[in-house]
């Protein structure tokens, strides 16, 4: 499979929000609607490492959404589990919403994002 | 450092009054199930305290959905099991008292879209652990969590569990120290809801700029600057608004070390 074709084989509706972070040459800010948060997200442990790391999210949207996402694009089975950790520290719950978490544990304008399929962190 | 042992074990004695009815669609048995009366804890968790009340209806409902999960609402809001029964009832019933407060019990249509599931108690646990790593993480850079054992990790846990304000607090207390060489957190875990129940979270410094301690005031002129007549509602009260924001967290949150308060 071509790394080239990952995008393709997500689907759709779960990449709908969910721009690539780019950079504007000439500065202008991007206009939406809707206020993005940026997102790196890191594996950990013997996790697949995802090609595209880095994401631009809805910052109201939970943070479930976002597991739901990486589950997605890493074509995990049903059962198979998601762990999601902020600092290396702590797996905030899945309705703890983005903006909050980005607020008080972004660092250089995004939120860090560990994850693993197993716990990492407790 | 939280001083004021008074206080604090006034807050881990709070308790509210409970009646649980079962689901009128899931009564399967002719005789109605009487209703379920008990006191449960302000500080603690819905799965920690319903086993008994599982038991009573159980024996009414379809037994086909007897190995399903419970879960409540009230007032048609199903209730979030990870939210501390007693910040619950603020969150619905703050501004206007219902006592004992009426809850309706399902084991059926389990709200994918609203609740976590709760399979087990070690999921109350993780969760809980979760979020005093969170707040350890604000107040002391996670220092603190870090240098303990998991002895006293467990400590936390199973004093919370089985109301033990001895074992918790000795545990507790060092969480309840100040960072490094300051006066005071280096944040305030706070989390402040409004009515829909989304919450804000933001770095609070217990500090004013001048280095004074900063008051409930002051921050609700920081973060609500255009709501003057705001307050602020925890554990049943109405927070007075000249109460510093330090001495709140040391002695006002909830056992997972955060602040759950209700705007209103």
């Amino acid at each position: 499979m071509g790394d080239e074709n990952q995008s393709d084989d997500v689907s759709q509706a779960a990449l709908d929000n969910v721009k690539e972070n780019e950079q504007k040459e000439n500065g202008d800010a991007v206009k939406s609607d809707k206020i993005k948060v940026d997102i790196l997200l890191k594996a950990t442990g013997n996790a697949p490492i995802m090609k595209k790391k880095k994401w631009a999210v809805d910052a109201e949207k939970p943070i479930g959404w976002i597991m739901e996402f990486v589950k997605k694009y890493l074509k995990l089975e049903p059962e198979e589990k998601l762990f999601l950790y902020v600092n290396q520290t702590f797996a905030p719950s899945p309705d703890q919403i983005i903006k909050n978490l980005y607020e008080c544990f972004g660092t250089d304008g995004k939120l860090v994002l560990h994850y693993c399929k197993t716990q990492a962190w407790g | 450092m939280a001083n004021d042992r008074e206080v604090l074990r006034e807050i881990w004695d709070g308790k509210i009054p409970i009646c649980f009815h079962l689901a009128q669609e899931e009564i399967m048995e002719i005789q109605q199930p009487d209703p379920f009366y008990v006191m449960v804890p302000r500080l603690s968790y819905f799965p920690l305290v319903t086993d008994k009340m599982k038991r009573h209806f159980l024996r009414y409902i379809s037994q086909e959905n007897a190995d399903n999960e419970m879960w409540l609402d009230y007032n048609g809001q199903a209730l979030k099991w990870h939210y501390p029964i007693g910040f619950l009832y603020d969150l619905f019933c703050g501004n206007d008292p219902q006592l004992p407060w009426t809850l309706t019990v399902h084991f059926t249509k389990f709200p994918e879209t609203v609740l976590l599931h709760c399979p087990n108690k070690d999921v109350v646990e993780a969760h809980y652990m979760s979020t005093v790593k969170e707040a350890d993480v604000l107040k002391h850079r996670g220092q603190v969590m870090s240098t303990m054992q998991k002895k006293d990790h467990n400590q936390l846990w199973l004093g919370l569990q089985n109301d033990k304000f001895d074992q918790f607090w000795a545990i507790n207390r060092r969480l309840m120290e100040s960072h490094g060489d300051n006066e005071g957190f280096k944040h305030i875990p706070i989390r402040i809801y409004t009515d829909d129940g989304i919450s804000c979270q933001r770095l609070i410094s217990p500090k004013n700029n001048d280095g004074s301690r900063k008051t409930v005031q002051q921050l609700l002129s920081e973060l609500y600057p255009d709501k003057p007549e705001v307050k602020l509602r925890t554990h049943g009260v109405l927070i007075p608004l000249d109460t510093p924001l330090q001495w709140l967290s040391e002695h006002m949150s909830y056992p997972d070390n955060f602040l759950h308060i209700c705007l209103c």
